[in-house]
């Protein structure tokens, strides 16, 4: 809202130097975005609040002003120049539909002469940022923004019949509004008609046909009070916004119509016009002013600071309220009909925090009572996540939660989207189904920027429809392309690969203690099937992880290997790892056993790792693959494979040939269950290890 | 002949300790006299020993000893021949030579600046609260006492789904949600992604993080919202940073209030200062003791509990706090950029 100081001044003394005031402003809520000097006036930008329409003109400002300084508010003497001629014997208002108006007022001035402002008027209109049009569009603009409330002025010689109707507009019914545009009208909409059509929407704008111009020289002043809710409506489905419409909308005060139009009568007259003698104030079922019950204790409770009745009542009295004691620590308080926004004890409480001074009021910490404990698992676990990621060199991204339909069809994902109504551009119109698109788009976005290799991660939700719902799951996304780490002088350029990419997974899925997962054929829609598993965990499907397909590496100007990952976080960190616990160290040596054999190229490592794990041996600590060889000497169909033993016995030092038993037994259950042949020549190391 | 095994254990990790980074021959030299002298290298004094054991248990020991004393033979002349060829080939390593450093993963700013403010939090107490990005109507604005065709919702400018649902404009959402399950004591913050319909520029993108709090107890007041956001910004900005609390409007909270903290750039000093504007102040929070109705609206007595709530943009802290002037520089993910942060 703009507010020029010299028309301020009108309202109110201010004598105090610019910084002052604006500070004084800014802690009572009116806080000034910026000021301009202008044709020896100054004019404020104050930010207003959608609750505070009374603060949407001149007079209301200036009644702050005046409570925050300890001055008296000077609402104006507004002098008409009055005819003999009746209002009521030349026009009648018939309000129709009372519950969307409850309020009409209207008199008309009739003689005038429609011409160039004068030039403090003229002033005043243009500091408001408007053109000046005319005195009597002038005028109209004047009241509103003295008073913030919207006036409008008919030609009373093109109105038809005598009798201002406020009616729902009927089925059928038009209106070719001031700006030219024809809208179709209908029962939701409130309109004023004459005797025989609309003539305007109701609190949002006038019609061309009733509109005044430079031939007029009778008017017809509208000034009413139009339901918030139905003003915001017709507005809005019509698209058509208007300063009167944000007020109305808003709330205008159902106190003030006749005062409004007598203002503008006042200055219409001044320029030339006669009044007619009297406002028609048509108002079927007057409301009272609001009554709110205030205690003292409750004040000092809320705010935490003692304010004597004395200044309650000072600030209360300032703001126009009226305050009436009903014994000791309680009053009546009477709301004054402009401030819409008062209806509670709360409310009353915010007026005095206001004046008494938010910087008066104490800091004192809040009080801690013992609750439950405050843990939240899920968010540390998350963190244990990041920080693994972290140590393994990848570098965390966030990107917006958008996509745009057509790119991400490209990973055809199977999901189906959560579809913006209201998108801000066709490329951002739906929510992402997958994290790959946008962590594509960053390693791209920084291979052009100096980068040889990127590996980034995002923790961040995806979004679909399940069976209609949507679905928001948190997920681990990951991306990886060139070299990892820092060169060095004599460092090697080292690509991760694939199994650089599983062991980050095992480590993550050991780090948060959900053992054992388990890995099974690919069927991640982006990632090449023959480079990419699932990751599960009992049994269900927790993610994916691979070599991004080349056709879509391609397409995002990636060349090489991109290793990729997406991770249901949301599923994951559902589960419920077991509790930490130690295991005691062994305190016996423990013995190392290599068993080296040539297996078939097509035995996966897994099917070993299971079958002797099924043998279940007690004394068998750990195994690993020491070994994977299939050069020189090794069948183009075989591979040679070491796997190292580890046995333990908890209580005492395992026997030499106890191992040697054991050995033969893993080995003799390896053979049975694949076409394995043992490598000889000493493969088996009977060295003692330390422990 | 338990300590005896374990000796020789011990023995052998001394050895691999002692062994590890010999540069010089005569370390070698000493090393081998050490270990492998016939009348009182350790392992002579092992072998000692074993004749303290039963006959029955000597063949294994022994054997173990055997085991050790080939192992650190074998050590110890491929470490002479290692030291050999490189005396040989280059006399002195230059050791200025820049160390070898390990890739760390970067942190991203705005989870960076998250967890410094939830840690603030925590540290008061505070337990964190998450919730649904997509919201009802109901929880983002009704219950928040945003009634319908409010005008109050158009500093709230709203996505919608398709099927009428909405992109949540606040985590305030999740106050409600929280209120509606737990019962008073409450002490929560909120964090996470909230969406506005808001064309890009230098300060605003249609998506960003917040951070909000929540507090309902008996006996809260004005004074407790004013000391624990004091106590949260001078943590965070440092000790000194000047604050202002002034009045506001948000239909969630009565009084309502937004904070400003002094200009960290010119510090009210510069009438033409880029970042304030000149008026020595830039608006960190909003924050408000909270609305009668509100209570009202989760079956929470107003009568008897006061709360109070705050929220921020996580965007405009970390701007403010590391001087950006551009909101899209979080969202770019130069890793220039972000891995400035792997250091905070
Ligand atoms: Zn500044």
């Amino acid at each position: 809202m703009k507010i020029s100081l010299n028309w301020l001044k009108d309202h109110v003394k201010l004598d105090l130097p610019l910084p002052r005031l604006l500070d004084r402003l800014t802690m009572i809520g009116l806080i000034a975005e910026s000021w301009e000097d202008k044709d020896g006036d100054t004019v404020l930008d104050l930010e207003t609040y959608a609750n505070r329409p009374d603060t949407l003109g001149h007079l209301g400002v200036a009644r702050e002003v005046a409570a925050a300084l300890g001055l008296p508010l000077e609402e104006g003497r507004w002098p008409v120049v009055e005819s003999s001629e009746d209002t009521a014997a030349s026009a009648a208002i018939q309000i129709q539909d009372e519950d969307l108006c409850p309020r009409y007022c209207g008199i008309l001035v009739k003689g005038l002469k429609v011409g160039p402002s004068p030039d403090w008027l003229r002033r005043r209109v243009e500091a408001m940022g408007l053109n000046s049009v005319n005195n009597l569009v002038d005028v109209t603009n004047y009241v509103l923004y003295e008073t913030a409330h919207p006036i409008h002025a008919f030609d009373w010689a093109k109105i038809g019949g005598r009798t201002i109707v406020i009616r729902r507009a009927k089925k059928g019914e038009s209106l070719k509004t001031l700006e030219g545009r024809e809208v179709a009208l209908g029962p939701d909409q409130l309109v004023i008609a004459d005797e025989i059509r609309p003539v305007a929407l109701a609190g949002v704008i006038g019609g061309e046909d009733s509109a005044v111009s430079e031939t007029t020289r009778d008017v017809f002043i509208e000034s009413a009070y139009f339901d918030p809710v139905s003003v915001r409506r017709t507005a809005k489905t019509l698209g058509i916004q208007t300063d009167a419409s944000y007020r109305f909308e808003r709330g205008a005060d159902i106190g003030f119509p006749p005062k409004a139009a007598l203002r503008a009568a006042s200055l219409l007259t001044q320029l030339g016009g006669q009044a007619t003698r009297g406002v028609l104030d048509v108002y079927p079922h007057p409301r009272k002013n609001r009554i709110v019950m205030l205690r003292h204790q409750r004040t000092q409770d809320f705010l935490g600071v003692v304010i004597e009745a004395g200044e309650v009542e000072r600030i209360l009295t300032a703001l126009g309220f009226s305050c009436e004691p009903q014994g000791a620590g309680l009053w009546k308080v009477e709301v004054p009909s402009f401030r819409i926004d008062v209806e509670r004890e709360a409310d009353v409480i915010e007026e005095i925090a206001r004046f008494y001074g938010y910087d008066r009021i104490p800091s004192v910490a809040t009080p801690l009572k013992v609750g439950e404990p405050v843990v939240n698992r899920r968010r540390e676990r998350i963190d244990k996540i990041r920080r693994l990621l972290f140590h393994y060199g990848f570098d965390e991204v966030l990107n917006q939660s958008f996509a745009d339909p057509e790119k991400e069809a490209r990973f055809g994902t199977g999901r189906e989207p959560v579809v913006l109504r209201n998108p801000i551009s066709t490329r951002a119109s739906i929510l992402r189904t997958t994290l790959a698109g946008s962590l594509l788009e960053t390693v791209s976005y920084n291979l052009n920027r100096e980068f040889t290799g990127v590996h980034i991660f995002e923790i961040g939700n995806v979004y679909f429809r399940l069976n209609e719902q949507p679905v928001e799951q948190l997920t681990l996304g990951l991306a990886g392309l060139g070299p990892l780490g820092y060169r060095n002088w004599n460092s090697l350029w080292e690509e991760p690969d694939f199994f650089d990419l599983k062991g980050t997974f095992e480590a993550l899925m050991a780090q948060l203690r959900l053992v054992p997962f388990d890995f099974t054929a690919g069927s991640c829609p982006w990632l090449e099937p023959e480079q990419s598993l699932d990751l599960r965990y009992k049994e269900e499907k927790v993610g994916s992880l691979g070599c991004l397909k080349k056709d879509l590496a391609l397409t995002h100007g990636l060349l090489g290997s991109v290793w990729m990952a997406e991770i249901d976080l949301t599923g994951l960190l559902a589960k419920t790892p077991p509790v930490f616990q130690t295991v005691p160290v062994g305190r016996f040596p423990s013995v190392v056993r290599d068993i080296s054999f040539l297996a078939d190229r097509s035995l996966p490592y897994q099917d070993l790792r299971k079958a002797v794990e099924k043998l279940g041996l007690a004394a068998l600590e750990s195994f690993d693959l020491a070994d994977r060889y299939d050069g020189e000497g090794v069948p183009p169909d075989k591979v040679s494979l070491s796997l190292r033993f580890v046995f333990r016995h908890p209580q005492r030092t395992l026997l030499a040939d106890e191992v040697d038993k054991m050995e033969q037994k893993l080995l003799l259950h390896l053979q049975s269950a694949f076409r394995i042949e043992p490598r000889t020549g000493g493969s088996i190391d009977n060295r003692a290890r330390k422990n | 002949m338990e300590p005896l095994v374990q000796r020789i254990d011990i023995l052998r990790r001394t050895f691999d300790e002692a062994c590890r980074g010999i540069a010089d021959i005569k370390v070698l030299q000493d090393l081998r006299n050490k270990f492998l002298s016939r009348k009182r290298g350790y392992l002579a004094q092992l072998l000692e020993e074993l004749k303290s054991l039963p006959v029955s248990e000597r063949p294994e020991a022994g054997g173990r000893i055997n085991v050790l004393k080939d192992y650190i033979q074998s050590r110890l002349d491929e470490a002479e021949r290692t030291l050999a060829a490189t005396t040989t080939a280059s006399p002195r390593i230059d050791l200025s030579l820049p160390g070898r450093t390990r890739l760390w993963g970067a942190p991203h700013p705005l989870m960076l600046v998250t967890q410094e403010i939830e840690a603030i939090f925590l540290s008061m107490g505070f337990a964190i609260e998450e919730g649904p990005e997509i919201e009802t109507d109901y929880y983002n604005f009704e219950a928040l006492n945003f009634p319908p065709h409010h005008p109050a919702r158009d500093d709230w400018d709203t996505l919608y789904t398709t099927d009428n649902l909405l992109l949540r404009t606040h985590t305030s959402p999740v106050q409600i949600r929280v209120m509606e399950r737990r019962k008073p004591p409450i002490r929560i913050i909120c964090p996470g992604r909230v969406f506005r319909h808001e064309t890009p520029d230098a300060t605003h993108l249609p998506m960003f993080y917040q951070v909000e709090g929540l507090v309902v107890d008996e006996g809260i007041t004005f004074a407790n919202l004013k000391g624990t956001l004091e106590y949260f910004l001078k943590t965070f900005f440092g000790e000194k940073v000047k604050i202002r609390f002034r009045p506001s409007f948000f239909p969630f909270t009565e009084p309502s209030a937004e904070v400003d903290i002094e200009c960290l750039v010119c510090g009210g000093g510069d009438a033409q200062c880029r970042v304030c504007g000149g008026t020595g102040w830039k608006e960190i929070l909003g924050a408000g003791m909270v609305d009668p109705q509100v209570f009202k609206n989760v079956n929470i007595d107003p009568e008897r509990y006061a709360g109070w709530a705050f929220g921020l943009g996580v965007e405009r802290v970390a701007m403010i706090s590391h001087q950006l002037p551009e909101i899209k520089s979080f969202y770019e993910n130069d890793l220039r950029f972000i891995r400035q942060f792997m250091i905070k």
